[in-house]
C-alpha cells in the first residue's frame, strides 16, 4: 500500500513537473516589444513617385506618405494639421488680384543623404503645375502635348491662378507664390515637397551615387538657376527622370541610391514582386518622431475577403484595410488577435440618372431633360422608388452597422454641417415617410404618363453599374430591378467588364457607382461632378445656376457660411431636377493586431497610415 | 510491401477459353459495351444519381422549350424577394436554411430549405437556377468540342498530308487563345447575350486535346486490316470513316468528353470568380460559390449547397465517363482477379 | 525530321502573328483602360485621363495599334526585343522576368509532385482495378478535381496553417488526433496491401499501432516544437530507403544492387559529421551543389564496385537511394535550422504562412533560413496544386497501365514466369510511361501559364496574376507579353509532344506518308 502510495506520488510529482515544462516551453519567450509590422495591400507598388498620372494609385501614395514628410496633412476628422517641424507657411499679402502665400523651410532640416531641404526643393512643385510656366521654358503646353514633367497637376486651381514664377528669399529657406486672386484651399492647391531636386539633377546628369555635401549644394543651386532661367535642355533632362525614373518594380542594393533619397521617417530598402520593405531612417528630422516601429512590410498583391483575414488570423499581417463582404467582416471579427474597426470613407454610391442638357451630350432616352414634364416625372419617380434604405439595410449595415442612407454628398455625414445641408436641400423629399408611401408617390408618377403601370412595366429603362466580379452592387441590381418594377419600369441591369467606357454610352439611361473623394477642398470636389464642364459630369447636366456656384467656390477663398450655402444651392438644383441622389457612403474596414497601439482609419487617402508614426507595440 | 507479390496458387480447373469468350459470347460490340457499362457500379450509380439530379432541377424552377413550358413546383422564383426568416434562426444569421434531414425531428424543406442570401432571395430557388445554367454550359460546351475536335480530327487522322497538317495548325492556334482574354472579350460585348453565348465559344476553344486524341486514334485505326479490307470491299471514305473507324474510336471520345464536360463545370466556376463568367442577373453554380466564398465560416449553406452540387456533378459525369471508358476497351475484361491471373499462368505453363 | 521541325516552326511564327492580332484586337476593343479613373473625383481628372490616352495610344485604333506592338517584338530580329511599356510606365519585359521565377517554383515543384504521386497512385489503382481501395481513390481523385481551389485554399489555411501554427505553440497532439490519424493510417495501408481477410486486420493492425506509437513519441518528446533527425535516427531511415528503392527499382534479389545502395547508406552515415559542419559553415546554393555532384560521384562509384553484370540497374538503385539520402541530409539540416527559425522576430511562433512567397522581414544573409522560409510558403499551395491536378494523372495512368497490361506482351512475360514486380516494373510500367510523357510536357509548358487563381489566393505574384491583373486594368501590352509567352510554350510543347512521342513508339510516325 505505501510503496503503491509512493508510486503514486512518484507519477504525480512527474507529471507536474512534466505539465509545469510544457507550461514554460508552450509560452515562448516574451521578446522585447515588436518593431516591425506587415500591412497587407491588394494592389501593387510601381513607382517611388506617385505624381505622375500613371502612378498615382493608392500603394504608391502611402509608399511615398510613409517615406517622404509635407506641410501638412489630413487627419482622421479632416483636419489640416500643419508640420511645423518641417516649415511653415502664411499668407503674406491678401490684396485683390494680389494674393501671395509664402513657405518657409525650417533650419536644419535634412534629405535622407544629408542634405540640407531648402525651398528650392518647393520650386520644383511649380515646374509641376504651372503650364504656362511649361509654355514659357520651352516645354511645349502640357495641357495638350505630352507633358515633359508628366506631373498630372496642370490644369488645376494653381495653374490657374498662379503669376510668374515663385521667388526664393537671399537664404533659400523661404518662398513666395503669388496668385491673381485670393484662391480657396491655398493649402491643398500650393506648393508641396516632391522629390528633392539635388538629387533630381545629379540623376539628370546621370550620377550612380550619392553626391557629397557640395555637390549637393551645387546641383540645389544650378536647379535654381535652371528654373529661372528657363533652362530648356536642363530642364528635358530631368523631365524624363521625374516621369519615368522613378517607377521600379523592383528595389534592392543595386538601385541607383540617389532615387532613394527623401525625408521621411522611413527609407525603401527593397521591393520585391511580393512587398516593400521600408526601415527607420536615421537622418529623419522633417516631422515628429516614430514611437517605436522600425520597419514597416507592405505585402503587395493580397486579395480582399478570406485571403486577408486568414492572413491576419495567422499573424502573416498585422494590418488590413478593406473593403470585405459582410462575412469576411464577421470573419475578422471571430479573430480573437485582431482589432476590427469599420468607418466611412470619403468614396459613395450614388445614382445618377442621364439628363442630357448639355448641347454635346446626344443622349435622348426616356430621363433626358428634352422629354419635359414627362422626363422630369419619370426621373422624379424612378428616384422615389429607389431602395436606398433597402440597399443600405441588407447589404451595408451588415459590414458598417453606422451606414446611413445619404442626405447629401456635399456634405457626407460626420461633416457638422450635413445635417443642415440634409435638411435644406431638397434631397429630403426622396427620403421622406417610408418605403413604401415614396413608392406609392413614385406609381402615380409614372401612371401620369403609363396608366397601365404597376401592373405592367411599361418603361424600359438600361442600368449602368460595374463589373461582374463585384458581389455587392450585383446584390443592388437585384433589389433595384425589383423595386423599379413595382412602378413600371423595367430596369436591365446586366453586370459589364469595361463599365468605365460606357458611362458617356448613350444607351444606357442611369449608372450607379462610386465617386471617390481625393481631398476636401472648398467645392468639395462636388463641381467636377455637377458643373457643365466638369470632369466627372456624366449625366450630362448643364445647369446654369450650378456652375455659377461652381465659379463662385472654386475662384477665391469664402466665408464658411457661404460655401455651405453655395454647396446646398448645387445640391438643390440636382433634387429639382432628380437626377442625382447618394446612396451611402463606402465602409472601410480596418483590421490590426490587437497588440499594436494607435492604428486608426481616416476618411481620405492615406487613409490608415496619417498617424503612423505614433503607432507601437 | 505484397504489392507485386501475387503469385498464388494455380487454380487448374479453369479452362483458359472459358474466361476469355463466356462473358461475349454471342453479342454485338454494342451488346457487350452494355452489358459491361451496367456492371460497373460507380457508372450505374453516377447515372442514376445524375439523371433524377437534372430531372430535379430543372423541374424545380420550369422550363419552356419550343413553348411548351412547365411552370416548375418550387413556390418561389429567383426574382422574388421574400423577408428573411428568422424563426429558427440565431439572430446574427437571419436566413439560415430551413432543410431537416433528422428523422426524429421531422423530415421537411421547409421554406427556405438552402436558406436565403443578404437580400432575402430564396437560395434554394437561385442553386436551382445556378445548376441549370452549370449543366446547360456543361452540355454545350461538351458538344461543341466534341462535334468540332471530332470532324477535325477524324478528318486528320484520316487524309493526313496536306489537311492533316493545315487542321493541326488550326488546333495549334486554338491553343494559343487563352481562354481567359475570351471571357473578358464576351463579358464585355455579349454580356447580355447569357451565358450560353459564352459556353458556346468556350467549346470552340476548348477542342485542342480532343482533336488531338482522335487524330491519334485514326492514324493507327486507318492501317488496319479491316479498314483495308473495307476499302477492297469498295467502301467509300464517307463509310470508312463513319461506319468502320469512328466506332472503333468512339470510346476515347466518349471518355474524353466526358473529361471536358466535367472540366467544363470547373472552368465555368474558375471564369465567374475572376468576375469574366456567368453575369448578374444570371447565376450560375460557379458564380454562387465564388460570390459567398467569405461565408465559408459565417453562413457556410450559402457556399456548400452550390460547392455540393458541383461536385455531384463533376463526380457523377466523370464516373459516367470512366465506366463508359472500361465499357469500351475491347480488351478489357470485367476484372483482373486473382483468379484470372493465376488461370492464365496455368494456360501458359500448360502450353 | 529537321525539315519537317523547320516546317513546324515557322508555321509556328505565323500562327503567333495571327493569335497575336485577334487577341489585341479583341481585347483592345474590350474593357476600358480609364476605368480607375472614372470613378474619381479629383480635379486632375481630366488630365489624367488625357495623359492616359497619350501613354497608351489610345487614340489608335485597336488593328493599326498592333503594329505599333508588333514593331517592338520584332525587334526581337535586330537585338532590340521590346515588348513595350505596362499602363505605370514600366517595362513589361521586367514585370515578366520577375514573375517567371516565382511562377516556375510555385508550380514546378507542384506539377513534379502530382504527376510523380499520380502515376504512383494510378497504377497502384490499375493493379487493383476494381477493388475497394480503386474505388476510393478513383472517389477521392474525382472529387479533389471537383473542388474549387479557392475552397481548398481556405480549407488549407484554416487548418494547416491556422491551427497547426496554434498547435506548435504546445506541439502535443490531442489523444483524439492521433486514434483518427492511426485509424485513417491502418485503413489506407490495408486498403493499398489487401489480401486475405486475415492479413487486411494484420496490416491495418501493424499499421495503425505503429502511426499510434510513433505519434505518441512524437508528441510525448515535443518533436514538432524542437524536430530533428539526428545520425541514428536518419541512418534507420537511409537502410529503410535503400531497401526500398531496391525493392521497387530491381527487387531484394539484386544482392549487388541492395549492396551498393546500402554502402552508400553507410557512407552517407559515416559522412554526417563533416556535412554537417560544411553545411554550417559554407551554407550557400554552390556547397549545395557540389554535394549533389559527390553524392552522385559516390553512388555510381559504389555501384560500379559492386555490380560485374547489369551496372545499369545496379547504378540507378543507388543513385535514387544516395539522391533520398542527400535530400534526409538537408532535411535534417532544415530541422535544426527550426528552433532559431521560429523565435525570429519575423516569424514569431508562426512558421506556416498563408500568403507570400517570401518573408520579407527575415533577417537577410542566413541560407539556411532563407531556404527554410521558402519551403515553408511553398508548403500550401503545393498542397493545394497537388490535390486539384493529381486527379488527371491517377485516372490517366490508370487507364493506360490497364490498357498496357491486356496486351499481348505482358501475357507473354508472364508465361515466362517472370515475377511479377519484373512484368510490371519492366514491361507494363515502361509502356504505361509513353503516353504519359506527352501529356506531362504539354503540362510543363503550361506551367509558365501560372495558375491563376492560386497565385491569386495565396498572394503570389507570378504569371497567372500578371495576366489576370492585364485583363482586369486593360493592360494591353502586358497582357500581349504575357500571352505571347504561354501561346509559344504552348504550340511548342506540342512539337515537342509529337516529336517524343514518335521518338518513344517507333510505331507512330510525325510525317504521314502516304
Amino acid at each position: 500500500m505505501k510503496a503503491r502510495l509512493k508510486t503514486r506520488s512518484i507519477v504525480a510529482a512527474v507529471s507536474a513537473a512534466s505539465v509545469a515544462l510544457i507550461g514554460f516551453v508552450a509560452v515562448p519567450a516574451q521578446a522585447a516589444a515588436r518593431s516591425t509590422v506587415v500591412v497587407i495591400e491588394s494592389n501593387t507598388f510601381t513607382s517611388i513617385n506617385n505624381l505622375t498620372p500613371d502612378t498615382n494609385i493608392v500603394i504608391n501614395g502611402d509608399v511615398a506618405y510613409l517615406t517622404g514628410m509635407g506641410l501638412f496633412h489630413y487627419d482622421d476628422k479632416l483636419n489640416i494639421v500643419n508640420n511645423p517641424t518641417l516649415g511653415s507657411y502664411r499668407v503674406s499679402k491678401n490684396k485683390t488680384g494680389d494674393f501671395e502665400v509664402t513657405y518657409t523651410i525650417a533650419p536644419g532640416r535634412v534629405w535622407s543623404d544629408g542634405a540640407p531641404i531648402t525651398a528650392a526643393d518647393l520650386l520644383l512643385f511649380h515646374v509641376l503645375s504651372s503650364a504656362a510656366y511649361n509654355k514659357a521654358a520651352g516645354l511645349g503646353d502640357p495641357n495638350s502635348d505630352t507633358p515633359v514633367f508628366n506631373s498630372g497637376l496642370y490644369g488645376a486651381v494653381y495653374d490657374q491662378h498662379v503669376v510668374g514664377t515663385p521667388t526664393l528669399s537671399a537664404d533659400n529657406m523661404s518662398i513666395t507664390v503669388k496668385y491673381d486672386a485670393a484662391i480657396p484651399d491655398y493649402a491643398l492647391n500650393g506648393l508641396g515637397l516632391t522629390v528633392p531636386v539635388h538629387a533630381l539633377e545629379e540623376l539628370a546628369a546621370g550620377k550612380k551615387s550619392l553626391g557629397t555635401a557640395a555637390e549637393n549644394s551645387a546641383a540645389t543651386a544650378k536647379f535654381i538657376s535652371d528654373v529661372n532661367s528657363k533652362n530648356t535642355a536642363a530642364l528635358k533632362l530631368m523631365g524624363p527622370v521625374f516621369t519615368t525614373g522613378y517607377n521600379a518594380t523592383t528595389i534592392d542594393s543595386s538601385t541607383n541610391p540617389l532615387l532613394l533619397v527623401n525625408n521621411g521617417a522611413y527609407m525603401i530598402k527593397s521591393v520585391d514582386s511580393n512587398a516593400i520593405t521600408m526601415v527607420a531612417s536615421p537622418t529623419y528630422n522633417s516631422g515628429p518622431a516614430l514611437s517605436g516601429i522600425n520597419t514597416v512590410v507592405i505585402k503587395q498583391g493580397i486579395a480582399d475577403g478570406s485571403p486577408s483575414a486568414q492572413a491576419i488570423a495567422n499573424g502573416d499581417a498585422d494590418v488590413y484595410q478593406g473593403q470585405p463582404t459582410a462575412d469576411a467582416v464577421a470573419q475578422l471579427k471571430a479573430i480573437k488577435t485582431a482589432t476590427v474597426t469599420t468607418t466611412s470613407s470619403l468614396a459613395f454610391e450614388h445614382i445618377e440618372l442621364r439628363v442630357a442638357s448639355s448641347g454635346t451630350d446626344t443622349y435622348s432616352g426616356p430621363f433626358a431633360m428634352s422629354g419635359g414634364q414627362k422626363a422630369a416625372d419619370l426621373r422624379k419617380a424612378f428616384l422615389l422608388a429607389y431602395p436606398r434604405q433597402d440597399i443600405v439595410d441588407k447589404l451595408l449595415k451588415p459590414v458598417n452597422p453606422g451606414t446611413v442612407v445619404l442626405g447629401s454628398v456635399i456634405n457626407l455625414p460626420g461633416n457638422p454641417q450635413y445635417e443642415h445641408t440634409a435638411a435644406l436641400n431638397g434631397m429630403a423629399v426622396f427620403n421622406a415617410g417610408t418605403q413604401s408611401s415614396r413608392t406609392a408617390a413614385a406609381l402615380k408618377l409614372v401612371q401620369k404618363w403609363y396608366p397601365s403601370a404597376g401592373k405592367t412595366t411599361p418603361v424600359a429603362i438600361n442600368l449602368l453599374w460595374g463589373s461582374p466580379g463585384n458581389t455587392r452592387r450585383t446584390s443592388e441590381a437585384a433589389l433595384i430591378i425589383a423595386a423599379e418594377a413595382a412602378v413600371g419600369f423595367k430596369v436591365t441591369a446586366p453586370a459589364t467588364k469595361g463599365w468605365g467606357g460606357k458611362l458617356t454610352n448613350t444607351g444606357y439611361d442611369a449608372h450607379f457607382f462610386i465617386f471617390d473623394q481625393t481631398a476636401n477642398p472648398q467645392d468639395a470636389q462636388a463641381c467636377g461632378i455637377f458643373q457643365s464642364t466638369g470632369g466627372s459630369n456624366y449625366t450630362g447636366i448643364n445647369d446654369p445656376a450650378i456652375d455659377k456656384a461652381c465659379v463662385a467656390l472654386q475662384s477665391k477663398t469664402l466665408p464658411s457660411s457661404t460655401v455651405t450655402r453655395l454647396r446646398v444651392q448645387i445640391e438643390q438644383a440636382a433634387a429639382k431636377d432628380a437626377f442625382f441622389l447618394g446612396i451611402f457612403q463606402n465602409p472601410e474596414v480596418t483590421a490590426f493586431n490587437s497588440q499594436l497601439a494607435n492604428v486608426v482609419a481616416a476618411p481620405l487617402s492615406p487613409s490608415l497610415f496619417w498617424n503612423f508614426w505614433t503607432w507601437h507595440f | 510491401m505484397t504489392m507485386f507479390s501475387r503469385r498464388s496458387k494455380l487454380s487448374e480447373e479453369v479452362s483458359g477459353s472459358d474466361i476469355f469468350n463466356k462473358e461475349t459470347e454471342g453479342l454485338s460490340q454494342g451488346q457487350i459495351v452494355l452489358k459491361r457499362f451496367f456492371r460497373h457500379r460507380g457508372a450505374m450509380v453516377s447515372l442514376i444519381v445524375l439523371f433524377s439530379l437534372v430531372t430535379f432541377v430543372f423541374s424545380t424552377l420550369g422550363f419552356k422549350i419550343l413553348g411548351i413550358g412547365y411552370g416548375g413546383w418550387w413556390k418561389y422564383k429567383i426574382t422574388d424577394l421574400p423577408a428573411l426568416r428568422t424563426a429558427g434562426c440565431s439572430i446574427e444569421l437571419p436566413g439560415c436554411p430551413s432543410l431537416s434531414l433528422i428523422p426524429g425531428k421531422g423530415f421537411g424543406l421547409g421554406d427556405h430549405p438552402f436558406g436565403q442570401d443578404d437580400l432575402g432571395r430564396d437560395y434554394f430557388s437561385l442553386v436551382m437556377r445556378g445548376a441549370e445554367r452549370s449543366i446547360e454550359v456543361m452540355v454545350v460546351i461538351g458538344l461543341v468540342a466534341a462535334a468540332v475536335g471530332i470532324t477535325i480530327g477524324a478528318l486528320a487522322g484520316f487524309y493526313r498530308g496536306l489537311i492533316d497538317a493545315i487542321l493541326m495548325r488550326i488546333n495549334d492556334f486554338i491553343i494559343t487563345i487563352p481562354i481567359i482574354v475570351l471571357g473578358g472579350v464576351v463579358s464585355f460585348h455579349f454580356g447580355n447575350k447569357g451565358i450560353l453565348f459564352l459556353a458556346f465559344f468556350l467549346g470552340v476553344l476548348s477542342w485542342g486535346g480532343l482533336s488531338r486524341l482522335v487524330r491519334g486514334e485514326f492514324l493507327t485505326l486507318r492501317e488496319r486490316e479491316f479498314v483495308d479490307a473495307a476499302r477492297v470491299a469498295g467502301a467509300s471514305n464517307r463509310r470508312i470513316i463513319f461506319k468502320h473507324i469512328l466506332p472503333n474510336a468512339i470510346g476515347v471520345i466518349i471518355v474524353s468528353v466526358t473529361l471536358i464536360m466535367s472540366g467544363a463545370i470547373l472552368l465555368e466556376s474558375a471564369l465567374s470568380y475572376l468576375g469574366l463568367g456567368v453575369v448578374a442577373p444570371d447565376v450560375s453554380l460557379g458564380l454562387l460559390i465564388s460570390q459567398y466564398q467569405d461565408s465559408f465560416t459565417t453562413r457556410p449553406w450559402l457556399f456548400w449547397y452550390p460547392g455540393l452540387l458541383i461536385i455531384i456533378i463533376a463526380l457523377s459525369v466523370n464516373f459516367i465517363g470512366d465506366g463508359l471508358r472500361d465499357a469500351f476497351d475491347p480488351r478489357q475484361r470485367r476484372r483482373i482477379s486473382r483468379k484470372d491471373r493465376s488461370a492464365e499462368r496455368a494456360i501458359a505453363t500448360k502450353k | 525530321m529537321l525539315a519537317y521541325i523547320g516546317r513546324r516552326i515557322s508555321a509556328l511564327l505565323v500562327i503567333l502573328l495571327g493569335s497575336t492580332f485577334l487577341v489585341y484586337v479583341a481585347q483592345g476593343y474590350s474593357g476600358d483602360p480609364s476605368e480607375a479613373l472614372r470613378g474619381s473625383t479629383d480635379p486632375h481628372v481630366k488630365a489624367q485621363l488625357a495623359s492616359l490616352i497619350r501613354n497608351l495610344n489610345l487614340n489608335v485604333p485597336p488593328p493599326a495599334r498592333y503594329f505599333l506592338w508588333l514593331k517592338g517584338v520584332l525587334g526581337v530580329f535586330v537585338g532590340h526585343f521590346n515588348l513595350g511599356l505596362t499602363r505605370d510606365r514600366n517595362p513589361v519585359s521586367t514585370y515578366i522576368l520577375a514573375a517567371v521565377p516565382v511562377t516556375i517554383r510555385l508550380i514546378l515543384l507542384s506539377t513534379l509532385l502530382a504527376i510523380l504521386i499520380g502515376i504512383g497512385f494510378g497504377i497502384i489503382s490499375a493493379l487493383r482495378q476494381y477493388s475497394r481501395f480503386d474505388y476510393a481513390l478513383t472517389f477521392f481523385a474525382f472529387l479533389m478535381y471537383s473542388l474549387p481551389i479557392f475552397w481548398v485554399a481556405v480549407l488549407l489555411k484554416a487548418y494547416l496553417a491556422i491551427s497547426f501554427n496554434n498547435f506548435l505553440l504546445n506541439g502535443s497532439i490531442a489523444p483524439a488526433w492521433i486514434i483518427f490519424a492511426s485509424f485513417f493510417s491502418g485503413v489506407f495501408w490495408a486498403a493499398v496491401i489487401s489480401g486475405t481477410r486475415q492479413k487486411v486486420i494484420a496490416v491495418f493492425g501493424i499499421a495503425a499501432a505503429s502511426t499510434a506509437v510513433f505519434l505518441t513519441l512524437l508528441s510525448v518528446t515535443k518533436w514538432f516544437t524542437h524536430p530533428g533527425l539526428g545520425p541514428i535516427m536518419m541512418l534507420a531511415l537511409g537502410i529503410g530507403f535503400a531497401f526500398a528503392v531496391t525493392f521497387v527499382s530491381t527487387g531484394l534479389s539484386n544482392k549487388a544492387a541492395l549492396r551498393s545502395s546500402l554502402t552508400v547508406v553507410g557512407i552517407g552515415f559515416l559522412l554526417y559529421f563533416p556535412v554537417e559542419y560544411l553545411l554550417k559553415k559554407y551554407a550557400n546554393l554552390l556547397t549545395l551543389f557540389i554535394m549533389a555532384i559527390v553524392t552522385i560521384t559516390i553512388a555510381i562509384a559504389t555501384s560500379y564496385f559492386f555490380a560485374k553484370v547489369d551496372r545499369r540497374a545496379v547504378a540507378r538503385t543507388s543513385l535514387i537511394t544516395s539522391v533520398i539520402a542527400g535530400l534526409l541530409f538537408i532535411i535534417d539540416k532544415l530541422m535544426k535550422t527550426w528552433v532559431p527559425y521560429i523565435n525570429t522576430d519575423a516569424i514569431h511562433q508562426r512558421p506556416i504562412p498563408t500568403i507570400g512567397q517570401i518573408n520579407d522581414l527575415l533577417p537577410a544573409g542566413n541560407f539556411w533560413f532563407s531556404f527554410l522560409d521558402s519551403v515553408l510558403h511553398l508548403v500550401l499551395p503545393t498542397i493545394a496544386l497537388i490535390l486539384i491536378s493529381m486527379a488527371g494523372y491517377i485516372r490517366y495512368s490508370r487507364g493506360t497501365m490497364l490498357e498496357v497490361l491486356n496486351q499481348d506482351y505482358i501475357r507473354t512475360a508472364r508465361a515466362k514466369g517472370l515475377s511479377e514486380r519484373t512484368v510490371i516494373m519492366r514491361h507494363a510500367f515502361r509502356n504505361t510511361l509513353i503516353p504519359i510523357t506527352t501529356i506531362v510536357v504539354v503540362d510543363i509548358a503550361g506551367i509558365i501559364g501560372g495558375a491563376i487563381i492560386t497565385e491569386r489566393v495565396f498572394g503570389w505574384r507570378g504569371m497567372g496574376t500578371l495576366f489576370i491583373t492585364a485583363i482586369d486594368t486593360s493592360d494591353l501590352n502586358l497582357l500581349m507579353g504575357v500571352s505571347l509567352i504561354v501561346s509559344t510554350l504552348a504550340v511548342l510543347a506540342n512539337l515537342v509532344a509529337d516529336l517524343l512521342y514518335s521518338a518513344l513508339d517507333p510505331r507512330i510516325r510525325v510525317v504521314g506518308k502516304k
